[in-house]
């Protein structure tokens, strides 16, 4: 979150003279802006595989021979395309693995390079897919951390390898493993991994691959799914099972941002994915809503439509544009709502001077994701309030909500646990004391402090020895001294005595020693 | 994440009994002599607390920690137990807070040593720890209300810390047994009611505290399960500072914490110091400061075992802790934007000088950016401290690979070359929003068009901001049509709301719907209006045309039934037209106030008048010399000039107003 910027996207954007939001801001949809948009990306690694029983011819009547591989080629070549042509922004690296396992294209926006890759691989010897998949979470991990979401394709044949390595291995000594031999499922960033199988479900069935493979989707938290050709194994079949995967992992996220009466379609990258809060009580994934998705395909057809629509539509006024540029030269931010209780943020971001574009964060679902804000419900344009709350001039903010109860560091807790803790209070006493009468409301403050914590503690001699410090400096005090002090801590001494006792008439929590009134004293003039 | 998972509720039973007045055996010499003054003088003697002053300090410390971190949803309830059990507070939000808890405490008071231990136990507290298990809370209660005929999904979990002085193992299995059998009752006794719930899990943490030098006659044992229920844990712990260790552990442990520990701390120039009396001379040194916090603003680390980052904490307790270099403030919020995530802390070691100065700092609204140490030298920040309305917060800046590497520029995009989108309209922009409009609002709503049509002919400038945009900007002319489409997008916007807003967009398109032909003629017209210098003739030329044409537009709008008003749209204070009699209007507009826009909702009052208005407006018919007025002011004889087809229509000008 931003900390300096004003965070009251109701407040009215006053360059927004001729579209006066305070009308209409009622936002009702999420964003991200359509081909111009980003933002959120979530990078692919295909991991392809290169054994040899890849190879394995595939009968095709009367064409030419192909492989296994090349039909994976293929299927992986329609998936780049689809990419290139609607997910620009995204990163993708290409592996290949054997017994071994190779960066072919580190993380790359360049689909070219990556189809070229997939035309020069060679052929290896076995399938070892678990190393594939340690190679796959070192170069995750190097490139975006752990906290990125990460897409992993898989593209094998249902050969498993032999032996050690074998993932039937790796499954069999799953349960065996120390912390530095961890199987790399679950991957340690949030993932999805999709097996694509070059063969068909009869043949997977036939030996027990489906139920290992099955296994490694389970291992990673049933994030992810198989896919298998329908059918016999051609060009065709590939295709669609390539499909699949594009609908169900690759399909834009199309939505429409509202504003009032302004609108405009968007498209959100990464695609949100449903978020369970709470899997118990509530265990249905929360979508964001998308209203008018159907406007949305309108944008992608745009898209392929090379630089003329391009440039058309550069000129058509769009209210992401006019939004974005609101929030960037007011340098706030505005809320969207996602969904009943669901927000976000949209704000202009930056990563030079001449680049920005319109960002969308999303919150936790709930009704107060923001602690400081209240609730989101409860906000709203300023011309509903009875009162502008921000005063006439401008001079006053209702935020940030204060919590009811303040936190420990924010509140003078006493903490003896360590006897630093202790000794710091009982100097506090002291040096207060050696200063009376001047001193007398904050020696006093600091001595009820102490008498409170002592009685909640149950450490009643720590009362007695303070007790007996207080007595001690009376009789070093020097003749200088004024007669007052003396009173003040002889006073004190007694009243810290009395509640040492424990007795319920001197010991009550609420109960504060008060300064002496004496003849000293000069501001207390209505004495007895 | 489960709300209601054991975390959700929190039991502390704390003995009362007479062997807890006991000494820790641990002293705190709490008369630190000064120098130069206590010559001569012998401190007075060291104190020691007693293990229930060990006991419930550590276990306020424990509810500070989750007070400061989870203020919502995370409950305690407070038990002491001696002859009886007493039970603190409740579970309702208000009583959640340790100034609650410590006046409650006070209230109770140390152990009576005197007392009969005979009569005095443990067990009574338990008792009553597991009937407050049973017990909904307001969260339970409103979560059910929410589910309805899901209700059951409201799971009903809960912990027990319990902290006493055992005397044996078979001690502590009699205590564990006893749980056991009351949960079993209390669960029947729940399922009939509909106050209670059943318990569904319950952890028992059992701490036997002791001594300092005593042997412990109790031995730890690691997490059971002693039933599908019921799950218990035995730590012997010496009490005095090693019990609070081991609660400020397991607060860790059931909260999901981690620490981060503050390194480098500048204390001198940039922090004043709270107190000036305790600054010590040597203030230049850096200082370290623990806080405990969400794990989770530690994901980046967790995931990709960073294990150099981490060192074991100062106290040498055996927890980890990360830790992470101050950074000079910058007032650049970049950073910011990689944000993913704020998490609630609470310093170990609350008040600590080294804590408070970096607490105020905080709160003050000063921020802190956190730097990894890197083995490779290159500065990587990945977190920064800040609070929000008095509370802070770790944020957790993404420090891989970004993902917002080279976006595309908005301006690529749709709308992108559009080069401005604002345009001041008043008060048409301003007036046309309302939900009724008023003869008044409609009329200005018309003037605010013709005279941007009047500008429009006279090529004047519109007035627009220039922030924004690149080089000279759109020509006129396309500012113009811009300003125009944006018009009616706003106007179009409302005509939902009532017949006048429709009537100001009919006057909108009737002035805004011209033939190519004429845009042509237009075009050369204004050409020869700069060539011929002004040539009145051309001008006049052109108006008449122009005029002309708009009047064919609008007799078309006249026969659709509104001629009044339609007429109100052309007739026009006519330069040509005789100066009026008089001044003033001869009638005077019965308006009604225009409603006030930005004050808040509409009042009754008004909302009451212009329902009044309306009813009335369509019970006689309005006066036509009004309703065509413009500025309140009508013209005679107009019909004279429409038959002559000689009228030229202008915008009340300037001059004449």
């Amino acid at each position: 979150m931003q900390a300096d910027s004003k965070e009251e996207p109701p407040k009215q954007h006053n360059s927004l003279d001729f579209l006066d939001t305070r009308q209409c801001f009622q936002l009702s949809l999420c964003i991200l802006i359509g081909n111009i948009g980003l933002i959120f990306i979530m990078p692919t690694v295909v991991v392809m595989d290169v054994s040899l029983s890849m190879t394995r011819p595939v009968s095709v009547e009367g064409s030419e021979e192909y492989q296994r591989k090349h039909l994976a080629a293929h299927g992986l070549t329609m998936l780049f395309e689809h990419m290139a042509t609607n997910y620009k922004l995204e990163f993708t690296a290409l592996v290949v693995f054997s017994s071994l396992w190779e960066l072919m294209v580190p993380f790359t926006r360049d689909y070219n390079t990556l189809q070229e890759a997939l035309s020069n691989m060679d052929d290896y010897d076995k399938t070892c897919l678990e190393s594939a998949l340690v190679g796959v979470c070192n170069i995750v991990q190097q490139e975006w951390g752990g906290a990125i979401p990460c897409q992993v394709v898989l593209v094998t044949d249902g050969c498993l390898g032999i032996g050690r390595g074998s993932l039937r291995h790796s499954l069999a000594t799953h349960n065996q493993r120390s912390e530095s031999n961890r199987f790399p499922l679950p991957f340690p960033f949030p993932s999805k991994l999709y097996i694509m199988c070059m063969a068909n479900l009869e043949e997977l069935q036939s030996t027990d691959s489906l139920d290992c493979l099955e296994r490694l989707i389970d291992l990673n938290n049933g994030e992810g799914q198989i896919f298998t050709i329908d059918g016999p194994l051609c060009l065709k079949n590939v295709q669609s099972m390539f499909g699949k995967l594009i609908d169900l992992a690759y399909t834009p996220f199309h939505a429409v941002l509202k504003c009032g009466h302004l609108t405009a379609d968007v498209q959100v990258f990464p695609r949100p994915e449903p978020f369970v809060v709470d899997e118990e009580i509530d265990p249905i994934p929360k979508v964001i809503n998308t209203e008018g998705d159907e406007v949305g395909t309108g944008i992608t057809d745009d898209n392929e439509d090379e630089n003329s629509a391009n440039q058309i539509a550069g000129k058509i006024p769009n209210f992401c544009v006019l939004l974005h540029g609101s929030l960037k030269v007011e340098g706030m931010v505005a809320i969207v709502q996602l969904g009943p209780e669901w927000h976000g943020m949209l704000y202009s971001q930056a990563d030079s001077k001449k680049k920005s574009n319109l960002m969308m964060s999303l919150f936790e679902p709930g009704p107060e994701p923001l602690p400081w804000l209240g609730k989101m419900g409860q906000l709203g344009p300023i011309s509903d309030a009875k009162e502008n709350p921000y005063g006439e001039d401008d001079n006053k903010s209702p935020f940030p909500l204060q919590p009811k109860n303040k936190r420990s560091y924010a509140q003078n807790v006493t903490v003896w646990i360590k006897p630093s803790g202790l000794q710091t209070d009982v100097q506090k006493i002291l040096r207060n004391a050696r200063k009376l009468p001047e001193k007398t409301q904050t020696f006093y403050k600091e001595l009820n402090r102490l008498r409170k914590a002592a009685l909640a503690f149950g450490f009643l001699d720590l009362l007695k020895g303070v007790a007996d410090m207080l007595e001690r400096e009376c009789t070093l005090l020097p003749d200088t001294a004024h007669p007052d002090a003396a009173f003040q801590l002889t006073h004190a001494a007694q009243q810290l005595k009395l509640a040492s006792t424990g007795t319920s008439e001197y010991a009550g929590y609420d109960h504060n020693i008060t300064p002496l009134q004496t003849d000293f004293s000069g501001s207390s003039t209505e004495r007895m | 994440m489960k709300i209601f998972s054991e975390s959700h509720k929190t039991v502390f039973v704390v003995d009362h009994c007479p062997y807890m007045a006991e000494s820790c055996r641990q002293h705190v010499e709490f008369d630190m002599l000064v120098k130069n003054r206590t010559q001569g003088i012998i401190p007075l003697a060291p104190i020691s607390k007693s293990l229930w002053t060990c006991s419930v300090e550590s276990s306020m410390e424990y509810c500070r920690i989750m007070y400061d971190i989870f203020p919502f949803r995370k409950l305690v309830n407070f038990i002491v137990s001696d002859s009886g059990a007493h039970v603190l507070n409740s579970w309702t939000q208000e009583d959640q807070n340790l100034q609650e808890l410590m006046a409650a405490l006070a209230a109770v008071g140390p152990p009576n040593p005197r007392a009969d231990p005979e009569c005095c136990s443990i067990l009574h507290g338990l008792v009553a720890a597991v009937e407050t298990l049973c017990k909904i809370t307001e969260y339970q209660h409103e979560a059910r209300t929410l589910l309805m005929e899901n209700a059951e999904r409201v799971g009903n979990r809960g912990r027990i810390i319990c902290i006493t002085n055992a005397k044996s193992d078979s001690h502590v299995r009699m205590l564990e047994d006893c749980v056991q059998e009351t949960i079993h009752e209390h669960n029947k006794l729940a399922a009939n009611s509909d106050h209670l719930m059943q318990i569904q899990k319950c952890e028992l943490v059992l701490i036997h505290t002791y001594p300092v030098g005593e042997d412990s006659l109790v031995s730890d044992r690691s997490k059971k399960e002693l039933s599908p229920v019921l799950t218990s844990e035995v730590h012997s712990v010496r009490a005095g500072r090693h019990l609070a260790t081991k609660l400020n552990i397991l607060v860790q442990q059931h909260f999901d914490l981690a620490s981060t520990t503050i390194t480098n701390i500048p204390m001198k120039p940039t922090f004043s110091v709270f107190d000036q009396e305790e600054q010590h001379a040597n203030t230049s040194a850096n200082y370290d400061v623990e806080l405990l916090h969400h794990k989770d603003a530690h994901v980046d680390f967790l995931k990709s075992g960073d294990t150099h980052l981490g060192g074991s904490s100062r106290e040498g307790s055996f927890k980890e802790t990360i830790t992470l270099k101050w950074c000079t403030p910058r007032t650049n919020n970049i950073e910011l934007h990689y944000c993913t995530g704020a998490y609630r802390i609470s310093p170990v070691d609350v008040n600590s000088r080294p804590s408070s100065c970096l607490t105020n700092f905080l709160l003050n609204g000063r921020s802190v950016l956190l730097e990894q140490p890197r083995k490779s030298g290159s500065k990587v920040i990945s977190h920064m401290l800040s609070s929000h309305g008095g509370e802070i917060f770790l944020h957790v800046l993404s420090s891989s690979r970004s993902i917002l590497e080279d976006p595309p520029s908005i301006s690529e995009g749709c709308g992108g070359r559009v080069t401005d989108y604002r345009i001041t309209v008043v008060p048409l922009a301003s007036v046309i929003v309302k939900e009724s409009l008023t003869e008044e609002d409609v009329l200005n709503c018309q003037k605010t068009i013709y005279n941007l049509v009047d500008m429009e002919r006279k090529n004047d400038p519109l007035p627009i901001s220039t922030v924004g945009t690149r080089g000279k900007g759109p020509k006129r002319d396309e500012q113009y049509r811009i300003m125009w489409n944006e018009l009616e997008t706003l106007v179009r916007a409302h005509i939902n709301n009532s017949e006048k807003h429709q009537r100001v967009l009919e006057c909108l398109m009737a002035c805004r719907s011209k033939p190519p032909e004429e845009e042509e003629r237009k075009k050369r017209g204004r050409k020869r209006e700069d060539k011929e210098d002004k040539s009145e003739k051309a001008v006049k030329d052109y108006e008449q045309e122009k005029t002309w044409q708009d009047l064919e537009r609008l007799k078309s709008i006249l026969e659709r039934g509104k001629e009044e008003l339609a007429e109100a749209e052309i007739i026009k204070d006519s330069p040509d037209s005789p100066e009026p009699p008089n001044k003033k209007p001869l009638v005077e507009m019965d308006e009604t106030p225009p409603v006030e826009k930005s004050k808040g909702p509409v009042s009754l009052l008004t909302l009451w008048s212009n329902r009044i208005n309306t009813a009335n407006s369509r019970k006689h018919q309005e006066f036509a010399g009004r309703l065509n007025s413009v500025n309140n002011r009508a013209e005679l004889y107009q019909h004279l000039k429409e038959e002559n087809g000689m009228e030229t229509t202008e915008n009340g000008k300037a001059s004449r107003q």
